[in-house]
Order: structure tokens, then sequence, then C-alpha cells
């Protein structure tokens, strides 16, 4: 069996950022989808950012998490941004047909942030969000 | 930080997928397994000059079959070769297994059936991401083959 990391979720100026591992086995991902949902509810953040840009395979599996999680926090209340994905995988998930129609895409953290009404210049002082 | 199952059947696979062989396996038994196949077809898939757009596009359709073996038959194996053409490098992947087959094909690779773990497009969108697609499936299981060429 392999070890399930730390869940990486963190919490920035009020928004919790999901990092999904590059290479997660779908325990992993599960597991972070649901701690996710219970800091959501836990927490109250302004806003949620679902961190993709260490994922370089995205399959089917992993997009219907991505997406569900998505449409999860909405149902609770918050704003969530999905956040980093790479051109190669852009790509890829277009042929296959995962538009992500209903949620909202950002470039990267900074940029979800800055979107969530968090200023450059306030992430800048407190260090790079990102990892 | 790196990420690795850590049974010794894996690090043998590996192994295999990264040497400088033309053919090699990788057995199927297990969730982690599945990280497995796709790392050692994204080692080949990189070691033989796939442009990475087309390493991702093989290393997507890998997790889609490996996982389809492990959802539905238990496990599996697949066979990994290199093909080596007048003009071209090819990766030629097979995906065995002796599960229970596909009952509804027709809607399956049409993207038309959706299992709850899906999103309705794994074996579809694993045609559209291979070259070359092939698949038999009965009730003596499924052998799924896909064929990626390099484009030089």
């Amino acid at each position: 069996m392999s070890e399930l990391r730390p869940t990486a979720i963190n919490e920035v100026f009020g928004v919790l950022v999901a990092s999904f591992p590059g290479k997660p086995t779908d325990k992993a991902v599960d597991s972070l989808q649901e701690q996710l949902l219970q800091e959501v509810d836990r927490r109250q953040p302004r806003g949620v950012i679902l961190d993709i840009s260490r994922v370089t395979t995205l399959d089917s599996f992993f997009a219907r998490v991505i997406s569900e999680t998505a449409n999860m926090v909405t149902l609770m209340g918050g704003d969530v941004i999905v956040v980093g994905m790479r051109p190669s995988v852009a790509i890829t998930a277009a042929e296959l047909g995962y538009g992500f129609e209903d949620i909202t895409t950002a470039r990267n953290v900074d940029h979800a942030l800055s979107m969530l009404g968090i200023t450059d210049s306030t992430i800048e002082q407190s260090g790079d969000a990102n990892e | 930080m790196s990420e690795r199952g850590d049974n010794t059947d894996n690090e043998l696979g590996r192994l295999e997928g990264r040497g400088q062989g033309s053919s090699g396996s990788v057995q199927i038994a297990s969730e982690d397994d599945i990280l497995l196949a796709r790392q050692t077809v994204r080692d080949l898939a990189e070691e033989m000059g796939f442009r990475l757009t087309d390493v991702t596009r093989i290393v997507t359709a890998v997790s889609e079959l490996a996982r389809n073996i492990h959802l539905y038959a238990d496990e599996g194996v697949m066979r990994w070769q290199k093909l080596d053409r007048p003009g071209r490098t090819g990766l030629e992947l097979v995906f065995d297994d002796d599960g229970p087959g596909i009952d509804n094909l027709e809607a399956v690779l049409q993207g038309n059936y959706s299992s709850s773990e899906g999103m309705g497009r794994g074996l579809s969108g694993t045609r559209e991401l291979a070259d070359e697609f092939d698949i038999e499936t009965g009730e003596s299981g499924t052998t799924i083959t896909i064929r990626k060429w390099s484009r030089d």
C-alpha cells in the first residue's frame, strides 16, 4: 500500500488552496476531496482554489473528481476556481471533451486570488502562496 | 517531492520500462499499478522522443485502460513494445485481462455510456488519443491494443 501524503490544503487570506499532487492514486484524490469539503464546512472560506498545476495526467476519473469537487463547493456556497492546468493537459482535456463548462478557471493561484479580491501587494508581503 | 509505489513488483516493472529494451510488461493488480503503468509509459515515450503533447495523450490513455482493468477485471497486464518501421517509430501498448468483457461496446465506444466512476468518455476518449485502436472483448476477457507513432 502506498502511504497517503499529508493533504495539501492551505489557507491564504481566508481562501482555501487545495493542491492536487502530480501523481496521485485514486484514493489520494478521493481523500483530498473529502478533506477539502470538511475544511470548507469548518473554516467557511471566502473562496476555494483547486490547484492542478502539478497534474500531468488528467484522465476521466481525475476530471470527474475535479468537476465534482467544484460543484460540491459551489453547492456549499463557496466560490471555486480551478487553476494551473498545463498546456499539454489542456489539449488532451479538450480532445476528450472535458470542457469544465461551468467552472471558473485561472492561470495560477495569484491570478485566482486577485479574482477573489486579494491584491498582489498583500500576497508579496506574505510570500509565495503557490507551494 | 517524489511519490512512488513501494512494493518490489512495482520496482521490477519500473526497471523494465526504464531500460533500453524494446518490449516489456507491467502487471496490473492494484491501484498503485495504474500509476506504475503510467510512469513506465511516460519514461518510454519521453525516451523515444515523443512530443510532450503526445506523451500526455499516451499516458492519459494508459491511465484509462489500466484503471478499466483494475475496476472491471481486477487484474491484467499491460504489454509494451517499441515499433520500428521505415521512416517512423511507434509505441504499441496491449492491455489484456480475463475479466467479464464489455457488454455494451458500441455505446461505450461512442461515449454514450457512463459508469459512476468516470465521465463516460474513458474508452471513447482513449480511441481519440491513440493513432490506432483495436478492441476484442468477450466472456473470456478483453484485449485492447493502441499504437502511437512518433512524428519525425
